[in-house]
Protein backbone atom coordinates (compact mmCIF):
# COMPACT_ATOMS: atom_id res chain seq x y z
CA UNK A 1 0.00 0.00 0.00
CA UNK A 2 2.80 2.43 0.87
CA UNK A 3 4.52 1.72 -2.41
CA UNK A 4 1.46 3.00 -4.28
CA UNK A 5 1.55 6.25 -2.30
CA UNK A 6 5.21 7.02 -2.99
CA UNK A 7 4.48 9.38 -5.96
CA UNK A 8 2.42 11.41 -3.49
CA UNK A 9 5.23 11.73 -0.91
CA UNK A 10 5.56 15.51 -1.39
CA UNK A 11 1.80 15.94 -0.99
CA UNK A 12 1.91 13.83 2.16
CA UNK A 13 4.59 16.15 3.54
CA UNK A 14 2.10 19.00 3.12
CA UNK A 15 -0.75 17.03 4.70
CA UNK A 16 1.34 15.97 7.70
CA UNK A 17 2.71 19.51 8.05
CA UNK A 18 -0.79 21.01 7.94
CA UNK A 19 -2.16 18.60 10.53
CA UNK A 20 0.82 19.14 12.85
CA UNK A 21 0.37 22.91 12.60
CA UNK A 22 -3.30 22.43 13.45
CA UNK A 23 -2.31 20.80 16.73
CA UNK A 24 0.48 23.30 17.44
CA UNK A 25 -2.07 26.10 16.89
CA UNK A 26 -4.20 24.66 19.73
CA UNK A 27 -1.42 24.80 22.33
CA UNK A 28 0.26 28.05 21.27
CA UNK A 29 -0.59 30.97 23.56
CA UNK A 30 -2.09 34.13 22.04
CA UNK A 31 0.58 36.49 20.75
CA UNK A 32 2.89 33.77 19.54
CA UNK A 33 0.86 32.62 16.55
CA UNK A 34 3.37 34.13 14.17
CA UNK A 35 5.44 30.98 14.65
CA UNK A 36 2.80 29.15 12.60
CA UNK A 37 3.76 31.26 9.60
CA UNK A 38 7.39 30.22 9.90
CA UNK A 39 6.22 26.63 10.33
CA UNK A 40 4.15 26.85 7.14
CA UNK A 41 7.10 28.28 5.23
CA UNK A 42 9.12 25.34 6.56
CA UNK A 43 6.47 22.88 5.36
CA UNK A 44 6.63 24.35 1.85
CA UNK A 45 10.43 24.08 1.90
CA UNK A 46 10.14 20.47 3.09
CA UNK A 47 7.68 19.76 0.26
CA UNK A 48 10.05 21.36 -2.25
CA UNK A 49 12.97 19.30 -0.90
CA UNK A 50 10.83 16.17 -1.21
CA UNK A 51 10.28 16.90 -4.92
CA UNK A 52 14.05 17.10 -5.41
CA UNK A 53 15.26 14.32 -3.10
CA UNK A 54 12.59 11.61 -3.36
CA UNK A 55 11.62 9.52 -6.34
CA UNK A 56 8.08 10.64 -7.10
CA UNK A 57 7.62 8.76 -10.37
CA UNK A 58 5.04 6.07 -10.95
CA UNK A 59 1.28 5.68 -10.56
CA UNK A 60 -0.71 6.21 -7.42
CA UNK A 61 -4.32 5.87 -6.29
CA UNK A 62 -4.96 3.03 -8.73
CA UNK A 63 -3.74 5.02 -11.69
CA UNK A 64 -5.78 8.15 -10.98
CA UNK A 65 -2.59 10.09 -10.33
CA UNK A 66 0.69 9.77 -12.17
CA UNK A 67 3.98 11.31 -11.01
CA UNK A 68 5.44 12.36 -14.37
CA UNK A 69 7.52 15.40 -15.30
CA UNK A 70 4.44 17.61 -15.55
CA UNK A 71 3.30 16.68 -12.05
CA UNK A 72 6.77 17.32 -10.65
CA UNK A 73 7.16 20.72 -12.30
CA UNK A 74 3.70 21.93 -11.25
CA UNK A 75 4.38 20.83 -7.67
CA UNK A 76 7.65 22.75 -7.57
CA UNK A 77 6.07 25.87 -9.06
CA UNK A 78 3.07 25.97 -6.73
CA UNK A 79 5.06 25.07 -3.60
CA UNK A 80 7.45 27.90 -4.39
CA UNK A 81 4.40 30.15 -4.92
CA UNK A 82 3.05 29.07 -1.54
CA UNK A 83 6.39 29.80 0.12
CA UNK A 84 6.53 33.29 -1.39
CA UNK A 85 2.93 33.98 -0.36
CA UNK A 86 3.57 32.88 3.23
CA UNK A 87 6.58 35.20 3.48
CA UNK A 88 4.43 38.06 2.19
CA UNK A 89 1.64 37.36 4.73
CA UNK A 90 3.77 36.92 7.86
CA UNK A 91 3.72 40.53 8.98
CA UNK A 92 0.30 41.38 7.52
CA UNK A 93 -1.36 38.42 9.20
CA UNK A 94 0.23 39.24 12.55
CA UNK A 95 -1.23 42.75 12.41
CA UNK A 96 -4.65 42.10 10.86
CA UNK A 97 -5.77 38.68 12.12
CA UNK A 98 -3.33 37.82 14.93
CA UNK A 99 -5.44 35.04 16.46
CA UNK A 100 -6.55 33.45 13.21
CA UNK A 101 -3.15 33.13 11.56
CA UNK A 102 -3.17 29.37 12.08
CA UNK A 103 -6.40 28.97 10.11
CA UNK A 104 -5.11 31.17 7.32
CA UNK A 105 -1.97 29.08 6.84
CA UNK A 106 -3.96 25.84 7.15
CA UNK A 107 -6.19 26.90 4.30
CA UNK A 108 -3.18 27.98 2.26
CA UNK A 109 -1.57 24.56 2.71
CA UNK A 110 -4.74 22.73 1.64
CA UNK A 111 -5.17 24.96 -1.39
CA UNK A 112 -1.56 24.36 -2.46
CA UNK A 113 -2.09 20.64 -1.88
CA UNK A 114 -4.93 20.73 -4.41
CA UNK A 115 -2.81 22.69 -6.88
CA UNK A 116 0.04 20.20 -6.53
CA UNK A 117 -2.30 17.31 -7.31
CA UNK A 118 -3.67 19.01 -10.43
CA UNK A 119 -0.34 18.63 -12.23
CA UNK A 120 -0.59 14.85 -12.25
CA UNK A 121 -4.30 13.99 -12.45
CA UNK A 122 -5.23 11.13 -14.75
CA UNK A 123 -8.83 10.74 -13.71
CA UNK A 124 -11.91 12.98 -14.00
CA UNK A 125 -12.98 12.39 -10.40
CA UNK A 126 -9.57 13.28 -8.97
CA UNK A 127 -9.48 16.29 -11.29
CA UNK A 128 -12.80 17.52 -9.89
CA UNK A 129 -11.74 16.89 -6.29
CA UNK A 130 -8.32 18.54 -6.67
CA UNK A 131 -9.89 21.55 -8.42
CA UNK A 132 -12.28 22.04 -5.50
CA UNK A 133 -9.54 21.44 -2.94
CA UNK A 134 -7.66 24.26 -4.59
CA UNK A 135 -10.70 26.54 -4.86
CA UNK A 136 -12.73 26.23 -1.65
CA UNK A 137 -9.94 27.40 0.74
CA UNK A 138 -9.43 30.42 -1.51
CA UNK A 139 -13.02 31.58 -0.88
CA UNK A 140 -12.46 31.49 2.88
CA UNK A 141 -9.04 33.17 2.67
CA UNK A 142 -10.49 35.94 0.50
CA UNK A 143 -12.99 36.79 3.26
CA UNK A 144 -10.41 36.74 6.04
CA UNK A 145 -10.64 40.49 6.63
CA UNK A 146 -14.21 39.90 7.75
CA UNK A 147 -15.00 43.46 8.89
CA UNK A 148 -13.88 44.95 5.59
CA UNK A 149 -16.86 45.52 3.30
CA UNK A 150 -14.81 45.49 0.09
CA UNK A 151 -13.06 42.27 1.07
CA UNK A 152 -16.31 40.46 1.85
CA UNK A 153 -17.86 41.59 -1.42
CA UNK A 154 -14.73 40.58 -3.31
CA UNK A 155 -14.80 37.19 -1.60
CA UNK A 156 -18.49 36.68 -2.41
CA UNK A 157 -17.89 37.52 -6.05
CA UNK A 158 -14.99 35.08 -6.14
CA UNK A 159 -17.23 32.51 -4.50
CA UNK A 160 -20.34 32.96 -6.64
CA UNK A 161 -18.47 32.91 -9.93
CA UNK A 162 -16.37 30.04 -8.60
CA UNK A 163 -19.42 28.01 -7.59
CA UNK A 164 -21.16 28.60 -10.91
CA UNK A 165 -17.98 27.66 -12.77
CA UNK A 166 -17.56 24.51 -10.66
CA UNK A 167 -21.12 23.51 -11.51
CA UNK A 168 -20.44 24.14 -15.21
CA UNK A 169 -17.17 22.19 -15.04
CA UNK A 170 -18.85 19.25 -13.31
CA UNK A 171 -21.72 19.35 -15.83
CA UNK A 172 -19.11 19.17 -18.57
CA UNK A 173 -17.34 16.31 -16.80
CA UNK A 174 -20.60 14.39 -16.45
CA UNK A 175 -21.27 14.68 -20.20
CA UNK A 176 -17.68 13.74 -21.07
CA UNK A 177 -17.97 10.76 -18.76
CA UNK A 178 -21.27 9.72 -20.31
CA UNK A 179 -19.90 9.91 -23.83
CA UNK A 180 -16.58 8.19 -23.09
CA UNK A 181 -17.99 5.70 -20.53
CA UNK A 182 -14.82 6.12 -18.47
CA UNK A 183 -13.31 8.54 -15.99
CA UNK A 184 -9.73 7.94 -17.16
CA UNK A 185 -8.32 10.86 -19.16
CA UNK A 186 -6.48 8.38 -21.40
CA UNK A 187 -9.73 6.59 -22.33
CA UNK A 188 -11.48 9.93 -22.84
CA UNK A 189 -8.76 11.07 -25.26
CA UNK A 190 -9.13 7.81 -27.19
CA UNK A 191 -12.91 8.15 -27.28
CA UNK A 192 -12.54 11.71 -28.57
CA UNK A 193 -10.81 10.43 -31.69
CA UNK A 194 -12.47 7.03 -32.17
CA UNK A 195 -16.06 7.84 -31.24
CA UNK A 196 -16.63 11.58 -31.21
CA UNK A 197 -20.18 12.65 -30.40
CA UNK A 198 -22.02 15.94 -29.91
CA UNK A 199 -22.43 15.12 -26.22
CA UNK A 200 -18.66 14.81 -25.84
CA UNK A 201 -18.02 18.16 -27.50
CA UNK A 202 -20.77 19.84 -25.47
CA UNK A 203 -19.21 18.44 -22.32
CA UNK A 204 -15.72 19.51 -23.33
CA UNK A 205 -16.97 23.05 -24.07
CA UNK A 206 -18.74 23.29 -20.69
CA UNK A 207 -15.63 22.00 -18.92
CA UNK A 208 -13.41 24.45 -20.77
CA UNK A 209 -15.75 27.35 -19.96
CA UNK A 210 -15.92 26.32 -16.30
CA UNK A 211 -12.18 25.97 -15.94
CA UNK A 212 -11.74 29.22 -17.90
CA UNK A 213 -13.76 30.97 -15.18
CA UNK A 214 -11.12 30.02 -12.62
CA UNK A 215 -8.31 31.14 -14.89
CA UNK A 216 -10.03 34.45 -15.56
CA UNK A 217 -10.47 33.92 -19.28
CA UNK A 218 -12.72 36.44 -21.08
CA UNK A 219 -15.80 36.47 -21.01
CA UNK A 220 -15.54 34.86 -17.56
CA UNK A 221 -13.06 37.35 -16.13
CA UNK A 222 -15.43 39.81 -14.41
CA UNK A 223 -14.59 38.67 -10.89
CA UNK A 224 -10.82 39.14 -11.32
CA UNK A 225 -10.40 42.93 -10.93
CA UNK A 226 -13.00 43.28 -8.16
CA UNK A 227 -11.62 40.42 -6.13
CA UNK A 228 -8.01 41.55 -6.56
CA UNK A 229 -9.01 45.09 -5.58
CA UNK A 230 -11.13 44.15 -2.58
CA UNK A 231 -9.32 41.34 -0.78
CA UNK A 232 -6.22 41.70 1.37
CA UNK A 233 -3.08 42.51 -0.67
CA UNK A 234 -0.78 39.60 0.37
CA UNK A 235 -3.60 37.16 -0.38
CA UNK A 236 -3.77 38.48 -3.94
CA UNK A 237 -0.09 37.58 -4.37
CA UNK A 238 -1.24 34.01 -3.64
CA UNK A 239 -4.52 34.01 -5.58
CA UNK A 240 -3.06 35.58 -8.71
CA UNK A 241 -0.37 32.98 -9.39
CA UNK A 242 -0.60 29.43 -8.01
CA UNK A 243 -4.20 28.70 -9.02
CA UNK A 244 -3.53 29.99 -12.55
CA UNK A 245 -0.49 27.77 -13.09
CA UNK A 246 -2.21 24.72 -11.61
CA UNK A 247 -5.40 25.48 -13.56
CA UNK A 248 -3.60 25.74 -16.87
CA UNK A 249 -1.78 22.47 -16.14
CA UNK A 250 -5.14 20.82 -15.45
CA UNK A 251 -6.58 22.19 -18.70
CA UNK A 252 -3.54 20.86 -20.56
CA UNK A 253 -3.88 17.42 -18.95
CA UNK A 254 -7.57 17.16 -19.76
CA UNK A 255 -7.47 18.54 -23.28
CA UNK A 256 -4.05 17.50 -24.59
CA UNK A 257 -3.52 13.85 -23.97
CA UNK A 258 -1.10 12.04 -26.21
CA UNK A 259 -1.68 11.70 -29.92
CA UNK A 260 -5.44 11.84 -29.60
CA UNK A 261 -6.88 14.82 -27.88
CA UNK A 262 -10.11 16.18 -26.57
CA UNK A 263 -8.98 19.59 -27.80
CA UNK A 264 -9.70 18.98 -31.49
CA UNK A 265 -13.46 19.35 -31.25
CA UNK A 266 -13.40 22.48 -29.11
CA UNK A 267 -10.43 24.20 -30.79
CA UNK A 268 -12.53 26.93 -32.50
CA UNK A 269 -14.28 27.75 -29.21
CA UNK A 270 -10.94 27.75 -27.36
CA UNK A 271 -9.36 30.00 -29.98
CA UNK A 272 -12.28 32.42 -29.62
CA UNK A 273 -11.61 32.53 -25.86
CA UNK A 274 -7.90 33.15 -26.54
CA UNK A 275 -8.54 36.07 -28.89
CA UNK A 276 -11.14 37.75 -26.68
CA UNK A 277 -8.96 37.27 -23.60
CA UNK A 278 -5.86 38.81 -25.17
CA UNK A 279 -7.82 41.76 -26.57
CA UNK A 280 -10.08 42.54 -23.60
CA UNK A 281 -7.39 41.96 -20.94
CA UNK A 282 -4.93 44.38 -22.48
CA UNK A 283 -7.57 46.86 -23.63
CA UNK A 284 -9.19 47.15 -20.22
CA UNK A 285 -5.83 47.47 -18.42
CA UNK A 286 -5.03 50.77 -20.15
CA UNK A 287 -7.51 53.12 -18.36
CA UNK A 288 -7.12 51.56 -14.87
CA UNK A 289 -5.99 53.85 -12.06
CA UNK A 290 -5.66 51.20 -9.35
CA UNK A 291 -2.46 49.15 -9.41
CA UNK A 292 -4.21 45.94 -8.44
CA UNK A 293 -6.93 46.35 -11.07
CA UNK A 294 -4.26 47.13 -13.67
CA UNK A 295 -2.30 44.00 -12.77
CA UNK A 296 -5.57 42.04 -12.69
CA UNK A 297 -6.47 42.98 -16.27
CA UNK A 298 -2.90 42.53 -17.46
CA UNK A 299 -2.97 39.10 -15.80
CA UNK A 300 -6.12 38.28 -17.77
CA UNK A 301 -4.22 39.22 -20.94
CA UNK A 302 -1.34 36.93 -19.95
CA UNK A 303 -3.78 34.06 -19.39
CA UNK A 304 -4.91 34.55 -22.99
CA UNK A 305 -1.34 34.01 -24.19
CA UNK A 306 -0.90 30.95 -21.97
CA UNK A 307 -4.14 29.47 -23.26
CA UNK A 308 -2.93 30.13 -26.80
CA UNK A 309 0.01 27.85 -26.05
CA UNK A 310 -2.34 25.09 -24.90
CA UNK A 311 -4.59 25.53 -27.94
CA UNK A 312 -1.54 25.31 -30.23
CA UNK A 313 -1.18 21.84 -28.77
CA UNK A 314 2.36 20.95 -29.83
CA UNK A 315 5.19 19.80 -27.62
CA UNK A 316 7.14 23.06 -28.07
CA UNK A 317 4.09 25.17 -27.30
CA UNK A 318 3.23 23.18 -24.18
CA UNK A 319 6.83 23.47 -22.94
CA UNK A 320 6.58 27.21 -23.53
CA UNK A 321 3.34 27.28 -21.53
CA UNK A 322 5.03 25.62 -18.55
CA UNK A 323 7.99 28.00 -18.78
CA UNK A 324 5.58 30.93 -19.07
CA UNK A 325 3.72 29.66 -16.01
CA UNK A 326 6.88 29.56 -13.90
CA UNK A 327 7.97 33.00 -15.10
CA UNK A 328 4.48 34.43 -14.64
CA UNK A 329 4.42 33.11 -11.07
CA UNK A 330 7.62 34.80 -9.88
CA UNK A 331 6.93 38.01 -11.79
CA UNK A 332 3.31 38.49 -10.77
CA UNK A 333 3.83 37.37 -7.17
CA UNK A 334 6.69 39.89 -6.91
CA UNK A 335 4.65 42.71 -8.45
CA UNK A 336 1.70 42.07 -6.15
CA UNK A 337 4.01 41.96 -3.13
CA UNK A 338 5.40 45.39 -4.02
CA UNK A 339 1.85 46.70 -4.43
CA UNK A 340 0.96 45.00 -1.15
CA UNK A 341 3.80 46.74 0.72
CA UNK A 342 2.79 50.07 -0.78
CA UNK A 343 -0.94 49.62 -0.15
CA UNK A 344 -0.35 48.54 3.41
CA UNK A 345 1.69 51.66 4.13
CA UNK A 346 -0.51 54.21 2.35
CA UNK A 347 -3.96 52.67 2.53
CA UNK A 348 -4.53 52.91 -1.21
CA UNK A 349 -3.17 51.32 -4.35
CA UNK A 350 -4.04 54.17 -6.72
CA UNK A 351 -1.31 54.66 -9.30
CA UNK A 352 -0.59 58.22 -8.15
CA UNK A 353 0.58 56.66 -4.88
CA UNK A 354 3.53 55.33 -6.87
CA UNK A 355 4.70 58.88 -7.55
CA UNK A 356 8.37 59.28 -6.68
CA UNK A 357 8.64 55.78 -5.26
CA UNK A 358 12.22 55.71 -6.57
CA UNK A 359 13.15 58.36 -4.00
CA UNK A 360 11.02 57.02 -1.15
CA UNK A 361 12.15 53.43 -1.49
CA UNK A 362 14.70 52.73 -4.23
CA UNK A 363 14.48 49.00 -3.51
CA UNK A 364 10.71 48.75 -4.06
CA UNK A 365 10.89 50.96 -7.14
CA UNK A 366 13.69 48.91 -8.70
CA UNK A 367 11.95 45.63 -7.94
CA UNK A 368 8.68 46.91 -9.41
CA UNK A 369 10.54 48.16 -12.50
CA UNK A 370 12.07 44.72 -13.09
CA UNK A 371 8.69 43.00 -12.63
CA UNK A 372 6.99 45.46 -14.98
CA UNK A 373 9.70 44.95 -17.61
CA UNK A 374 9.26 41.20 -17.24
CA UNK A 375 5.48 41.47 -17.63
CA UNK A 376 6.04 43.67 -20.66
CA UNK A 377 8.50 41.22 -22.20
CA UNK A 378 11.79 43.16 -22.28
CA UNK A 379 15.02 41.15 -22.84
CA UNK A 380 17.18 39.91 -19.94
CA UNK A 381 14.20 39.24 -17.71
CA UNK A 382 12.11 36.09 -17.79
CA UNK A 383 9.05 37.65 -19.45
CA UNK A 384 10.93 38.13 -22.70
CA UNK A 385 11.92 34.47 -23.10
CA UNK A 386 8.51 33.31 -21.95
CA UNK A 387 6.79 35.39 -24.64
CA UNK A 388 9.38 34.48 -27.28
CA UNK A 389 9.11 30.72 -26.70
CA UNK A 390 5.35 30.92 -26.58
CA UNK A 391 5.14 32.86 -29.84
CA UNK A 392 7.63 30.50 -31.51
CA UNK A 393 5.64 27.50 -30.32
CA UNK A 394 2.30 28.91 -31.49
CA UNK A 395 3.82 30.08 -34.80
CA UNK A 396 5.24 26.61 -35.40
CA UNK A 397 1.80 25.11 -34.84
CA UNK A 398 0.31 27.43 -37.49
CA UNK A 399 -1.31 30.07 -35.32
CA UNK A 400 0.40 32.97 -37.08
CA UNK A 401 -2.49 35.43 -36.73
CA UNK A 402 -2.84 34.76 -33.03
CA UNK A 403 0.89 35.39 -32.62
CA UNK A 404 0.55 38.72 -34.43
CA UNK A 405 -2.35 39.62 -32.16
CA UNK A 406 -0.36 38.59 -29.09
CA UNK A 407 2.63 40.65 -30.19
CA UNK A 408 0.41 43.69 -30.76
CA UNK A 409 -1.16 43.21 -27.33
CA UNK A 410 2.36 43.07 -25.84
CA UNK A 411 3.09 46.50 -27.29
CA UNK A 412 -0.10 47.83 -25.69
CA UNK A 413 1.04 46.15 -22.48
CA UNK A 414 4.38 47.94 -22.57
CA UNK A 415 2.48 51.21 -22.73
CA UNK A 416 0.62 50.76 -19.46
CA UNK A 417 3.50 49.04 -17.67
CA UNK A 418 5.90 51.83 -18.55
CA UNK A 419 3.33 54.40 -17.46
CA UNK A 420 3.63 52.99 -13.94
CA UNK A 421 7.45 53.00 -14.25
CA UNK A 422 7.38 56.64 -15.32
CA UNK A 423 5.22 57.58 -12.32
CA UNK A 424 7.71 55.87 -10.02
CA UNK A 425 10.82 57.47 -11.46
CA UNK A 426 9.77 60.83 -12.90
CA UNK A 427 7.06 62.20 -10.63
CA UNK A 428 7.72 64.07 -7.39
CA UNK A 429 7.13 62.11 -4.19
CA UNK A 430 5.05 63.22 -1.24
CA UNK A 431 6.75 63.27 2.12
CA UNK A 432 5.97 59.77 3.39
CA UNK A 433 8.71 57.18 3.57
CA UNK A 434 8.02 53.49 3.11
CA UNK A 435 9.08 50.68 5.41
CA UNK A 436 8.79 47.08 4.29
CA UNK A 437 8.78 44.14 6.69
CA UNK A 438 11.54 41.54 6.44
CA UNK A 439 9.34 38.69 5.17
CA UNK A 440 7.96 40.68 2.25
CA UNK A 441 11.40 42.03 1.47
CA UNK A 442 12.89 38.56 1.38
CA UNK A 443 10.03 37.29 -0.83
CA UNK A 444 10.50 40.19 -3.25
CA UNK A 445 14.25 39.53 -3.43
CA UNK A 446 13.53 35.85 -4.09
CA UNK A 447 11.18 36.77 -6.95
CA UNK A 448 13.78 39.22 -8.30
CA UNK A 449 16.48 36.53 -8.29
CA UNK A 450 14.31 34.16 -10.29
CA UNK A 451 13.00 36.80 -12.69
CA UNK A 452 16.52 37.92 -13.54
CA UNK A 453 18.06 34.43 -13.26
CA UNK A 454 15.53 32.85 -15.61
CA UNK A 455 15.99 35.83 -17.91
CA UNK A 456 19.78 35.59 -18.12
CA UNK A 457 20.14 31.79 -18.23
CA UNK A 458 16.82 30.41 -19.44
CA UNK A 459 18.18 27.14 -20.88
CA UNK A 460 18.06 24.92 -17.76
CA UNK A 461 14.53 26.06 -16.97
CA UNK A 462 13.43 25.51 -20.57
CA UNK A 463 14.90 22.00 -20.41
CA UNK A 464 12.80 21.24 -17.33
CA UNK A 465 9.69 22.65 -19.02
CA UNK A 466 10.35 20.51 -22.11
CA UNK A 467 10.67 17.43 -19.97
CA UNK A 468 7.36 18.29 -18.33
CA UNK A 469 5.68 18.71 -21.72
CA UNK A 470 7.00 15.30 -22.79
CA UNK A 471 4.72 13.78 -20.16
CA UNK A 472 1.71 14.59 -22.34
CA UNK A 473 2.96 15.07 -25.89
CA UNK A 474 5.75 13.56 -27.96
CA UNK A 475 8.46 16.07 -28.95
CA UNK B 1 -34.63 6.52 -21.93
CA UNK B 2 -31.24 8.14 -21.34
CA UNK B 3 -32.27 11.00 -23.59
CA UNK B 4 -35.11 11.94 -21.28
CA UNK B 5 -32.78 12.02 -18.31
CA UNK B 6 -30.31 14.20 -20.20
CA UNK B 7 -33.08 16.53 -21.32
CA UNK B 8 -34.43 17.01 -17.81
CA UNK B 9 -30.89 17.61 -16.55
CA UNK B 10 -30.24 20.15 -19.30
CA UNK B 11 -33.46 21.99 -18.42
CA UNK B 12 -32.47 22.01 -14.74
CA UNK B 13 -29.04 23.34 -15.65
CA UNK B 14 -30.51 26.07 -17.84
CA UNK B 15 -32.94 27.04 -15.03
CA UNK B 16 -29.96 27.28 -12.70
CA UNK B 17 -28.10 29.58 -15.08
CA UNK B 18 -31.24 31.69 -15.50
CA UNK B 19 -31.57 31.95 -11.72
CA UNK B 20 -27.92 32.87 -11.21
CA UNK B 21 -28.14 35.68 -13.74
CA UNK B 22 -31.48 37.15 -12.64
CA UNK B 23 -31.65 36.66 -8.85
CA UNK B 24 -30.66 39.60 -6.64
CA UNK B 25 -30.69 37.69 -3.36
CA UNK B 26 -27.43 35.87 -2.63
CA UNK B 27 -29.35 32.94 -1.12
CA UNK B 28 -31.40 32.73 -4.31
CA UNK B 29 -28.21 32.57 -6.34
CA UNK B 30 -26.95 29.76 -4.12
CA UNK B 31 -30.21 27.88 -4.66
CA UNK B 32 -29.75 28.28 -8.42
CA UNK B 33 -26.22 26.90 -8.14
CA UNK B 34 -27.73 23.91 -6.33
CA UNK B 35 -30.07 23.36 -9.29
CA UNK B 36 -27.04 23.29 -11.60
CA UNK B 37 -25.29 20.83 -9.30
CA UNK B 38 -28.36 18.60 -9.28
CA UNK B 39 -28.36 18.61 -13.07
CA UNK B 40 -24.84 17.17 -12.84
CA UNK B 41 -25.96 14.46 -10.42
CA UNK B 42 -28.95 13.56 -12.55
CA UNK B 43 -26.71 13.29 -15.60
CA UNK B 44 -24.30 11.00 -13.81
CA UNK B 45 -27.02 8.75 -12.42
CA UNK B 46 -28.56 8.59 -15.89
CA UNK B 47 -25.26 7.54 -17.43
CA UNK B 48 -24.89 5.06 -14.59
CA UNK B 49 -27.63 2.97 -16.19
CA UNK B 50 -25.06 2.02 -18.83
CA UNK B 51 -21.67 2.76 -17.28
CA UNK B 52 -22.38 1.14 -13.92
CA UNK B 53 -20.45 1.61 -10.72
CA UNK B 54 -17.97 4.30 -11.69
CA UNK B 55 -20.91 6.66 -12.35
CA UNK B 56 -22.26 6.02 -8.87
CA UNK B 57 -18.86 6.71 -7.32
CA UNK B 58 -18.63 9.90 -9.35
CA UNK B 59 -22.06 11.04 -8.20
CA UNK B 60 -21.14 10.59 -4.53
CA UNK B 61 -18.01 12.66 -5.04
CA UNK B 62 -19.98 15.33 -6.91
CA UNK B 63 -22.51 15.59 -4.06
CA UNK B 64 -19.74 15.87 -1.45
CA UNK B 65 -17.95 18.58 -3.45
CA UNK B 66 -21.14 20.60 -3.86
CA UNK B 67 -21.93 20.36 -0.15
CA UNK B 68 -18.44 21.55 0.83
CA UNK B 69 -18.80 24.49 -1.52
CA UNK B 70 -22.28 25.52 -0.40
CA UNK B 71 -21.27 25.45 3.28
CA UNK B 72 -18.58 28.04 2.56
CA UNK B 73 -21.04 30.01 0.46
CA UNK B 74 -23.63 30.25 3.22
CA UNK B 75 -20.93 31.39 5.66
CA UNK B 76 -19.96 34.12 3.22
CA UNK B 77 -23.60 35.21 2.89
CA UNK B 78 -23.80 35.51 6.70
CA UNK B 79 -20.64 37.61 6.59
CA UNK B 80 -22.14 39.81 3.87
CA UNK B 81 -25.23 40.30 6.01
CA UNK B 82 -23.09 41.38 8.97
CA UNK B 83 -21.21 44.00 6.96
CA UNK B 84 -24.15 45.34 4.92
CA UNK B 85 -27.37 44.33 6.72
CA UNK B 86 -28.71 42.84 3.50
CA UNK B 87 -27.79 40.01 1.17
CA UNK B 88 -28.71 41.62 -2.12
CA UNK B 89 -26.07 41.38 -4.79
CA UNK B 90 -26.55 42.28 -8.42
CA UNK B 91 -24.07 40.05 -10.18
CA UNK B 92 -24.93 41.33 -13.62
CA UNK B 93 -24.16 44.98 -12.88
CA UNK B 94 -21.66 44.73 -10.01
CA UNK B 95 -19.43 42.30 -11.83
CA UNK B 96 -18.93 44.57 -14.78
CA UNK B 97 -15.31 45.05 -13.74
Amino acid sequence: MWASLSPLAADLVLVIGALSLLIVDLVLPHGEKKVLGYGTAGVFIAGLLATFLLDLSGEALGGAYVGDGMALLVKRIVYAGGFIAVLGSLDYGERHWPLRQGEYYQLMLYSVLGMGLLGGVEDLILLAVAFELMGVPLYVMAAFARKDKLAVEGALKLYLTGAVSSAATLYGFSLIFGAAQSTRLQDIAVAASSAPSPILWLGASAALAGMGFKLGVVPFHMWVPDTYRGTSPPFVAFLAVGPKVAGIAAVARLFLHGETALLDGVAPFALLLVWSTIIVGNWMAVPQTSARRLLAYSGVGHMGLVLLGVVAGTHTALAAVMFYGAGYLVTTAGAFLVVSALTDEQGSDELDRFAGLAQKSPFLAFAMLVFLLSLGGIPFVVGFWAKLYLFLGAWGAGFAWSVVLGAMASVVGLFYYLRVARTMYMDEPDAQGISVDMGTQFAIVLCLVFVVGMGVVPQPFVAIAEEAASALLRP
Amino acid sequence: MIHWVLTVAAVLFALGIYGVSTRKNAVGILLSVELMANAVNLNLVGFGMRAGDSAHVFVLFAIALTVAEVVVGLALVVLLYRTRKNVLIDLASELRG
